[in-house]
């Protein structure tokens, strides 16, 4: 009289398929984790004599203290939330905008307004570091003769100026993801939802929020959150414009991580700032989902 | 060619029970069918004796083999799905041989078989096109004939014609009856349609909840219904049912409900016991619209307002709302009716069923061959 | 009522005015010569076109065409890798229904989460340890860990779209599960497969950090890493080789990604519409 919970010959199979990518992650991901770990409660220069030696959470006590961590934390907030939402905004705009146009030529219109995320990061930013030249840049050189500045402006070497100026460049690769993702979302709107609320005589605007805003909260909170993690690991777009600078307007967290694992060899501070940032992007993560349940 | 033994077969999804003690038998070479209505657990009953699923309790036995460990594609069956399960990629022919080249057949063996088989289900001039290119009744061949050309000990076949319009689906039953007698395997058959259960099966189970509730031929399902539930879903238009207090005065025993008062006969009152309530049960047929209201001996007569006339060709359906219930005739379309219209129902008392008020047993039944 | 549609088609304009200007600018530049691309006023068009730049590439004292190769085989490699890896997994999580499963959905989701940047250094000192540091196996292995759970979460998406009948009829028919993913859930689903490698391939294209940190010796490096190297050494002031560059090294992501444009938006959606 058996009660067996798992059948034979059918399932074994399926855990054994999962096995091969389960163990690649868990060698070269759940071992650096680990290692990161231990790593962070150390002291660990790369380029000095001595061995790494424990220090316990003195790694933490010092990232608390460096204003360094907190201006890149800062400065990563703002790249990161400040991109996202203008791209989700335009895209948005876009995607309600194309909608209206029903002709099969939108087809490459559409493909069109979707070459922005075809081009490779690294790619970009040099891109917009050479139209962003003080001399000899293509924007001083149309605002110039538009007349609207007098003098050619220093967009990456004006502190308070880099940033916004880099993420521009965010902003013009990422809107084609929302635009793509949310012309999808309105295709799925159901016809009859369109067509009765037509028949309520919504229009326009009260169409727009009251009718189809609903059925992209979805798709848009989940963008979001995929581009707000693809963000935080932005290192190609701040490390080719400006590398960081000037100074340290434009550094991010990952580029405060890298230079202090490869031009410090600081693996242990290093780390103890990775730690850091990924209960932050976890404790953000865990937020943003149960606030997605819950409405 | 198989006998089927279940025993004591139970499922449970974490809370949810959705099999509990089915006890079945099922001899060699008969077309069994499962009715009931969704959430009856008819399909996961049969998705257990296919080796889909694992039951939680009980036994599986194909003949004298116990079958709870053995792989699906180890226990000799076919199955046939409700949206037919067809491969998208593969040509009709592909789709019937891709089982046998599992088993290693000779190219040629396959082959015959294939043909032989379409032969069988007309289906031969479609064996080069895609599922994509057929119609339903078609792609519902197409699966017959995949499960038939397995020459398997067991077909099994979950919902086959649900899918279909109501034309093709009379069409197609007797197709598969026809089939079945062609290959002599035995079948098991789910479906949800009372009338395809009655019209295809050998022997009926009827599920409810889980549990069968009983099992036997359609004459027997129609007949002797064992609980209210299976009175209540076999027989179209379904069974009426009044809620009636018994009356017992000395010796006789009497069912009253309302203005309506019938007695009992010895044997029937016997089974009433000591019963307080009964639910007695009529079928339309037996039910007739008559003009005069006064009781008379052994009748139930009893008086109600037309809720709804269904005119069917040449007969109507005319539900009749009564004190404590609610009751369908069956009548010729000689008198007509309208809603709303106050109306006397009439039926011998030897054509009422009657059940147990709390728990929907059956007291006793119509004996037929009286007159 | 004319009004709205003016207005609708200049915004249309505009924005298609917005996404491709820098493009066109990037092209332009490409065939500019030295003096006209870093010229103050700069000139809306070539003046006085030339191939220098492009010619500059495969002769000059960079081997681009070396890089352009390096990428291009990293890139694929890890396409290839990163799918065969994932499908089984794909596979097992969509169809099992064992009771971790939802651990190890999240779990992978999570991975997903993890800042590359957090692993380097015990990522770096892992590959030093095993001798594949400044080599295209070492590169290979590190993209394919990252596109993973990517490739993972997107196969899963497509692989939850085939109607489990077709799976259960070829499980009657007696064939093990790893013979349905071939023959069967495969070839229904071979426009995703082909999607998520070309996401998997695009992912690994855009890696600077993996390149920068973990090859030393020059010939072997990727393109986008080769751009940063050389333009504090080659390009200083060159902005017409820069791109040159540049639009080369974007030309094969492009054609990857009008490749499976189309599909791109089922598999986005199917995952990020219906919720995660």
């Amino acid at each position: 009289m058996a009660a067996g919970r798992r059948p034979p010959g059918a399932e074994p199979w399926l855990d054994w398929m999962v096995l091969p990518t389960v163990g690649v992650l868990a060698v070269v991901v759940g071992y650096p984790v680990v290692y990161t770990l231990v790593l962070s409660a150390q002291h660990y220069n790369f380029l000095e004599p001595e061995p790494a030696r424990f220090i316990g959470a003195a790694n933490y006590a010092q990232l608390v203290a460096d204003r360094i961590f907190w201006q890149a934390l800062g400065n990563t907030a703002i790249y990161t939330f400040g991109s996202v939402l203008a791209a989700a905004l335009l895209g948005l705009v876009l995607a309600l905008l194309v909608e209206t146009y029903a002709s099969p030529r939108m087809r490459l219109v559409r493909a069109l307004l979707l070459t922005p995320w075809a081009v490779p990061f690294v790619v970009t930013a040099f891109l917009f570091r050479y139209m962003y030249l003080q001399n000899g840049g293509v924007v001083n050189a149309v605002l110039l003769h538009a007349g609207i500045v007098r003098a050619p402006v220093a967009w990456l070497n004006n502190a308070s100026l880099a940033l916004p100026s880099v993420m521009v460049a965010n902003v013009w690769t990422m809107t084609p993801f929302f635009f793509l993702l949310l012309s999808a979302a309105l295709a799925g709107i159901p016809n009859e939802v369109i067509e009765s609320a037509r028949v309520d005589r919504a229009r326009g605007m009260s169409m727009i929020v009251g009718i189809k805003l609903p059925f992209l909260r979805s798709a848009l909170l989940v963008g979001s959150l995929l581009m707000v993690i693809s963000n935080f690991n932005d290192f190609a777009k701040i490390w080719a414009t400006t590398q960081g600078g000037p100074g340290y307007a434009t550094t991010t967290l990952v580029v405060y991580v890298y230079r202090l694992a490869f031009e410090n060899f600081q693996f242990g501070y290093a780390s103890a700032m990775g730690v850091v940032w990924l209960l932050l992007l976890m404790g953000f993560a865990v937020a943003y989902l149960r606030a997605l349940r819950l409405r | 060619m198989a006998r089927i033994s279940l025993r004591n077969v139970g499922k449970r999804y974490d809370d949810v029970v959705a099999l509990a003690e089915c006890n079945l038998e099922i001899a060699d070479r008969e077309f069994v069918v499962l009715v009931g209505p969704s959430g009856s657990g008819k399909t996961t009953l049969l998705r257990i004796i296919a080796g889909l699923e694992h039951m939680s309790a009980g036994d599986v036995w194909f003949d004298e083999r116990r079958v709870n460990d053995v792989d699906v594609g180890d226990r000799d069956i076919a199955m046939v799905f409700q949206n037919y399960g067809l491969y998208p990629h593969m040509s009709v022919y592909d789709n019937m041989a891709f089982g046998l080249r599992r088993r290693k057949l000779a190219p040629a063996d396959i082959d015959a078989r294939v043909r032989r088989t379409a032969q069988l289900l007309d289906i031969a001039p479609l064996l080069a096109r895609r599922p994509r290119q057929l119609s339903g009744g078609q792609r519902q061949r197409v699966a017959l004939g995949r499960a038939i050309v397995r020459d398997p000990a067991v077909f099994l076949l979950d919902e086959p014609l649900s899918n279909l319009d109501a034309h093709l689906r009379v069409q197609m039953r007797a197709e598969i009856l026809k089939v079945h007698r062609a290959v002599t395997a035995t079948a098991v058959y789910v479906t949800h349609d009372q009338v395809e259960a009655l019209t295809m099966g050998d022997r009926i189970v009827v599920m409810h909840q889980g549990r069968i509730q009983q099992v036997g031929t359609p004459a027997e399902l129609y007949d002797n219904p064992v609980n209210r539930f299976v009175a209540g879903f076999i027989g179209t238009p379904a069974m009426g049912f009044i809620e009636c207090s018994v009356e017992r005065t000395g010796n006789e025993v009497a069912l009253r409900a309302g203005d309506a008062r019938v007695g009992l006969a010895p044997q029937r009152a016997q089974a009433v016991d000591r019963a307080s309530t009964v639910v007695v049960g009529v079928r339309p047929e037996r039910l007739s619209l008559v003009d005069d209201a006064s009781a008379h001996a052994d009748t139930l007569t009893v008086r109600g307002v037309v809720q709804v006339v269904e005119m069917l060709g040449s007969e109507q359906y005319v539900h009749v709302e009564v004190p404590a219930g609610m009751l369908t005739a069956r009548v010729t379309r000689d008198r007509p009716v309208k809603p709303e219209e106050i109306v006397t129902l009439r039926a011998a008392a030897r054509h009422l069923h009657l059940f147990d008020a709390p728990t929907g047993a059956a007291l006793t039944a119509p004996v037929r061959g009286e007159i | 009522m004319r009004a709205s549609r003016i207005v609708q088609a200049i915004a249309l304009g505009l924005a298609l005015a917005w996404s491709l200007a820098p493009i066109y600018w990037m092209l332009a530049t490409s065939f500019k010569n030295e003096l006209e691309a870093s010229a103050l006023d700069p000139t809306l068009w070539p003046h006085a076109a030339t191939l220098d730049n492009y010619r500059g590439l495969v002769g000059g004292t960079l081997p681009f065409p070396t890089f352009f190769v390096n990428t291009v085989v990293t890139c694929l490699a890890t396409a290839a890798v990163a799918v065969a890896i994932a499908l089984p997994a794909a596979y097992a999580l969509s169809r099992a229904r064992f009771r971790s499963r939802g651990a190890v959905a999240y779990g992978i989701l999570v991975s997903r989460m993890l800042p590359l940047v957090v692993l380097l250094a015990p990522l770096y000192l892992l590959l030093l340890h095993a001798h594949l540091l400044d080599s295209n196996l070492g590169l290979v292995v590190g993209f394919t860990t990252f596109g993973l759970p990517f490739a993972v979460w997107m196969l899963k998406t497509f692989i939850d779209a085939v109607p489990i009948e077709i799976e259960e009829s070829a499980r009657v028919d007696g064939y093990p599960r790893w013979q349905i993913l071939l023959r069967v859930v495969v070839p229904l689903i071979l426009p995703g497969v082909l999607t998520t490698a070309t996401f998997v391939f695009m992912d690994a294209w855009n890696n600077l950090i993996f390149p920068l940190s973990f090859m030393t010796t020059l010939e072997k490096q990727t393109l986008p890493a080769a751009l940063v190297v050389s333009f504090t050494g080659q390009f200083k002031t060159d902005w017409g080789g820069m791109m040159a560059a540049a639009t080369v090294t974007t030309l094969p992501l492009m054609v990857a990604f009008f490749a499976v444009q189309r599909s791109m938006v089922r598999g986005l959606t199917a995952g990020a519409v219906a919720g995660v």
